[in-house]
């Protein structure tokens, strides 16, 4: 009985290593960092390349569109529009279809990389966060499941 | 009124805990008396629930804005029927509709095994009031639907939000939520038998049924969850690994895994812990979809936004949920040793083995993928996020190996496969997948995983059609019938069995529209009026932009003509609706032209009226459509597998005689199910050579679209459609309908009649916006739902036939039954 207790305990073990390896190296590849622009900014170094996902909140008046085309140049600051400060500026490049959501003041979440002249946005990597006035009071729930 | 709701939540409340105790109490004492009154109690709490639910209702309805739930979830320009469905449109109303159901499927179940399940019925009924206690309690202390203003409340309501004002948004919740509140009766069973100790099999024959319903409706939630996401949200495609989808998928899969293990209990008395803690995996899991949905612990584009002292509430309970169950389990340990050990790692069990195996992986991984950002930030502080691609890294191969386990289960024996059966099950079922891969190589697919995917499709359909094939064979020998006859009967005899792999059908399609995915186009372009691009083999031009309004929304339709090869083949209206109240937050309204081979799909991401400039997201989603068929096979099978015995009694019959007379049945019942589906496929374009009517109503669903698609002219009713401007007897719309009406007489065709108007009133301006596609778009539900209907028509037909004929039989049936699959089962072995 022993023998066979030793054979299913070698299966299970190897099983949870190849399971373990795989879901590390996936994960490697896989994951995104959630930053705010204060962190990144401060130290920009080693988000360089690096995939994340940046929060911030779209700078007033800075959305330029190319025109006849979907190229998108804006600004995103840390803290929300109208707040005293602004906290840390990037300036970010889009290519695509924007968000109905996506306006000035919009709270934003973009997927994309940091590069020395700003931040490029991956296509179809804008999620806006609309900036109603209701919610912020009441907290209410708006989206259904 | 609102005083009212709020008494009456309060009222449940207190019947919720006077049955739980009683019930309790009752059972311990074993007096009648206290039982009863249990049982009393509990259907006056769905009583109860009703009466809250209507005094809910009734407020949206006669718009009482001093609740602040109907002002935030409605508005007085809204719809009756998005009235009615802003009852769980926003967090406290769902919780409430979520008792609602529990309360009305509890007293279903109850009085449904009053009889046959007494011992457990005491129990089960103290489960369900304590699961309700704890929704109740959150509604009463802290989401209380009925909150009312204290001062002034506001005159009108905000509306609910556009994005809900879709017909399957109004029917993809409830449906949700019936399969989430239905796993809490099979959990409810499992609770009782684990306290009775009345572990034998019986209390599993109560709730396969209700897994086996609530499995449809979740999975028909999760459906229609999908064609929402397609059709609404506008990215292009139908399943993002979003929290909410996924919080739908867990359930799910710990359901599907005992809906299988299930059957290896029952044959072989085996996997009898297991079984009973998918029932309580899968109840928690629906409480843990609903807690992540609810308490703002994930982020999620559908979520309910933060509630720290409800997900504080929510943590108590589950806690409390798994301590409780198992505890319980581990105290009946010894009551649930298995009787058979696995012979074999080739036979049936060890194939059911592995799928619940991965099932339960795929649920733990799915759960991981979805907490990874709240788990990596309470330990490491840094919040990272998993794209849908590591999802799909994952699933892809989890997905095939259990689609290649659905073509091998049916083929290998229970106990134990020897070789030779083996060669003998497998071949055509290999050959049919190496045929399927082969065409897919040759339509130069990637191996990886499309490829893959169509051949398992294959393989998977020849197991499934070699088992009908064999099966029917076997029964025509042993009751000389006709081959259609006997395969009814084969389908009655063993409905589970046969019901289950028109499921497996189903699933197989659902993958064939997975894989279709491969071969997606996805492009975003900027066209001045006048201008195409081109995406596959379509060509898009944008004819200009126009701008409506119908007084609830404010309408932007592109104008679009899709071409092939030059040659014209349809248009496309993509729109964007800014709702009242909602102007910031316009939705797009994707317009989809739909081929079995696949869609054409086009999103108006932007506009520029100055110059007629679209901004269109272009997407070409091959194979999607058999998705959603595939859906209405497992529907279909599962439909099959809960009909009641005697639905089939007519061709199960043994002797020639009863057949001859069976197979008349059976034609009979086809001519029904055929001419029920005839009035559907009816084509527009009928002509009525006399026309008298005074006012020109339209008489088939093309002279309705046609109503629609023109704007009356007459410059009162502010470009309304011909279908809508009748109000003030408008001698213009009247006579254009009389036109109208006219030209569909004649035979003309759409754009015949579309030319015509144009040449005699001008311009496009008479064009509508393409209409609110709302109902419209359900249509192609209308077969389905006429097919269902002659289906439960020929059922009770079929059952009074037979009754009247041969009372016998179905007496005779259970004995039958088992002979007939121990025959099939030696056949398979000797075959």
């Amino acid at each position: 009985m022993t023998h066979r207790y030793i054979k299913v305990g070698l299966t299970a073990a190897v099983l949870v290593l190849a399971f373990a390896g795989m879901l590390w190296s996936t994960l490697r590849e896989g994951t995104e960092y959630y930053k705010n622009i204060d962190e990144v900014m401060a130290n920009t170094a080693p988000w360089q390349g690096k995939q994340l996902q940046l929060h911030g909140y779209v700078v007033p008046n800075s959305i330029f569109v190319k025109k006849e085309t979907l190229e998108y140049r804006f600004k995103v600051q840390n803290n929300p529009a109208r707040s005293p400060e602004a906290g840390n500026v990037v300036d970010v490049t889009y290519k695509g279809i924007v968000p109905d959501t996506f306006k000035d003041e919009a709270e934003v979440v973009l997927k994309g990389k940091l590069s020395p002249e700003g931040f490029h946005t991956d296509p179809n990597g804008v999620m806006a966060k609309c900036p109603s006035k209701y919610e912020a009071q009441e907290k209410s729930a708006s989206a259904g499941s | 009124m609102a005083s009212l709701g709020s008494a009456l939540l309060l009222a449940t409340f207190v019947v919720c805990s006077y049955a739980a105790v009683v019930s309790v109490v009752g059972a311990r004492q074993r007096s009648r008396r206290l039982i009863e009154s249990g049982i009393g109690a509990f259907h006056l709490i769905t009583a109860l629930m009703v009466a809250a639910s209507a005094v809910m209702i009734n407020a949206f309805l006669t718009g009482d804005f001093s609740i602040k739930y109907v002002v935030h979830n409605s508005d007085s320009v809204q719809p009756l029927f998005y009235k009615i469905t802003s009852y769980w449109g926003g967090l406290d109303g769902s919780i409430m509709f979520w008792v609602f159901l529990l309360s009305v499927f509890g007293s279903l179940a109850v009085y449904v095994n009053r009889e046959r399940h007494r011992e457990l019925i005491p129990y089960v009924i103290a489960t369900i009031s304590v699961v309700q206690m704890f929704f109740l309690y959150l509604m009463v202390v802290h989401k209380n639907p009925f909150t009312t203003y204290l001062t002034n409340a506001p005159a009108d309501g905000q509306g609910l939000n556009p994005l809900l004002q879709n017909v399957y948004m109004a029917i993809h919740p409830p449906s949700l939520y019936t399969g989430f509140v239905g796993m809490t009766i099979p959990f409810a069973f499992g609770i009782a038998a684990l306290i009775t100790g009345h572990l034998d099999d019986s209390w599993l024959r109560a709730v396969r049924r209700w897994t086996m319903f609530s499995w449809l409706f979740l999975s028909f939630g999760l459906t229609l969850g999908m064609i929402w996401a397609y059709e609404e949200l506008g990215w292009g495609g139908y399943w993002a690994w979003d929290p909410v989808e996924n919080a739908g998928l867990l359930p799910w899969f710990t359901a599907t895994a005992f809906l299988h293990s299930v059957m290896v209990q029952e044959r072989r008395s085996m996997l009898r812990v297991w079984n009973v803690t998918l029932v309580i995996v899968t109840f928690f899991l629906t409480i843990f979809g609903t807690f992540m949905t609810r308490s703002g612990v994930v982020q999620s584009v559908h979520a309910f936004g933060d509630d720290p002292i409800l997900a504080k509430l929510f943590t108590g309970f589950m806690v409390a949920i798994l301590v409780f169950s198992f505890s319980l389990v581990i105290w009946r340990l010894p009551l649930l040793k298995a009787r058979n050990e696995l012979d074999s790692w080739l036979s049936r069990e060890a194939a059911f083995l592995l799928n619940n195996w991965i099932l339960l992986f795929a649920a733990l991984f799915v759960l991981f993928g979805t907490m990874f950002p709240t788990l990596s930030e309470a330990i490491t502080g840094e919040r990272l996020t998993v794209a849908g691609a590591f999802f799909n890294k994952w699933m892809a191969p989890v997905g095939l190996v259990l689609l290649l386990l659905t073509g091998v289960g049916p083929l290998l024996a229970w106990r134990r496969s020897t070789l030779k059966n083996l060669a003998d099950q497998f071949l055509w079922p290999v050959v049919a997948g190496l045929a399927a891969g082969t065409l897919a190589m040759l339509f130069r697919i990637p191996l990886w995983s499309a490829g893959l995917c169509f051949a398992l499709c294959g393989f998977v359909v020849g197991t499934i059609t070699q088992e009908f094939w064999r099966g029917t064979r076997v029964r025509r020998k042993n009751t000389g019938t006709d081959f259609l006859t006997a395969l009814v009967g084969l389908v009655g005899r063993n409905k589970r069995r046969y019901g289950g792999y028109i499921v497996h059908v189903g699933i197989v399609l659902i993958f064939f529209g997975f894989a279709g995915n491969a071969r997606k186009l996805d492009e975003q372009v900027l066209l001045k009026v006048g201008q195409d691009a081109k995406i596959g083999r379509y060509t898009i031009k944008n004819n200009g932009i126009k701008v409506g309004d119908d007084g609830q929304k404010q309408m932007t339709t592109a104008y679009l003509t899709v071409s092939v090869d030059g040659k014209e083949i349809d248009h496309l209206y993509p729109a964007r609706w800014a709702y009242r109240r909602h102007e910031q937050e316009p939705t797009t309204e994707v317009a989809i032209r739909r081929t079995p081979a696949e869609d054409l799909y086009a999103v108006l991401g932007g506009f520029d009226l100055a110059d007629q400039s679209a901004t269109l997201q272009l997407v070409v989603n091959p194979l999607v459509n058999w998705i959603w068929i595939g859906f209405g096979v497992m529907a279909l099978g599962t439909g099959i597998a809960l009909l009641p015995e005697r639905s089939f009694a007519f061709a199960v019959s043994k002797l020639p005689a009863e057949a001859a007379a069976a197979s008349t049945t059976v034609a009979l019942l086809l001519i029904l199910l055929v001419s029920g589906a005839a009035p559907v496929s009816a084509q527009p374009g009928m002509g009525g050579a006399e026309d008298t009517r005074s006012s020109y109503y339209a008489r088939t669903p093309f002279e309705k679209q046609m109503q629609h698609e023109i704007v009356c002219t007459c410059g009162a009713c502010g470009h309304q459609t011909l279908a809508e401007c009748r109000k003030d007897n408008c001698s213009t719309s009247h006579q254009m309908r009389g036109e109208l009406a006219a030209m569909i007489d004649q035979g003309k065709n759409h754009d015949e009649i579309i030319q015509a108007f144009m040449a005699k009133y001008g311009g496009e301006e008479m064009l509508g916006a393409p209409v609110d596609k709302g109902f419209n778009r359900l249509a192609w539900l209308f077969p389905y739902l006429i097919g269902a209907a002659s289906a439960v028509v020929v059922g009770f037909v079929a059952v009074k036939w037979t009754r009247k004929m041969e009372p016998e039989t179905a007496n005779a049936a259970p004995i039958d039954a088992a002979l007939d699959e121990r025959i099939d089962d030696e056949l398979r072995d000797l075959d």
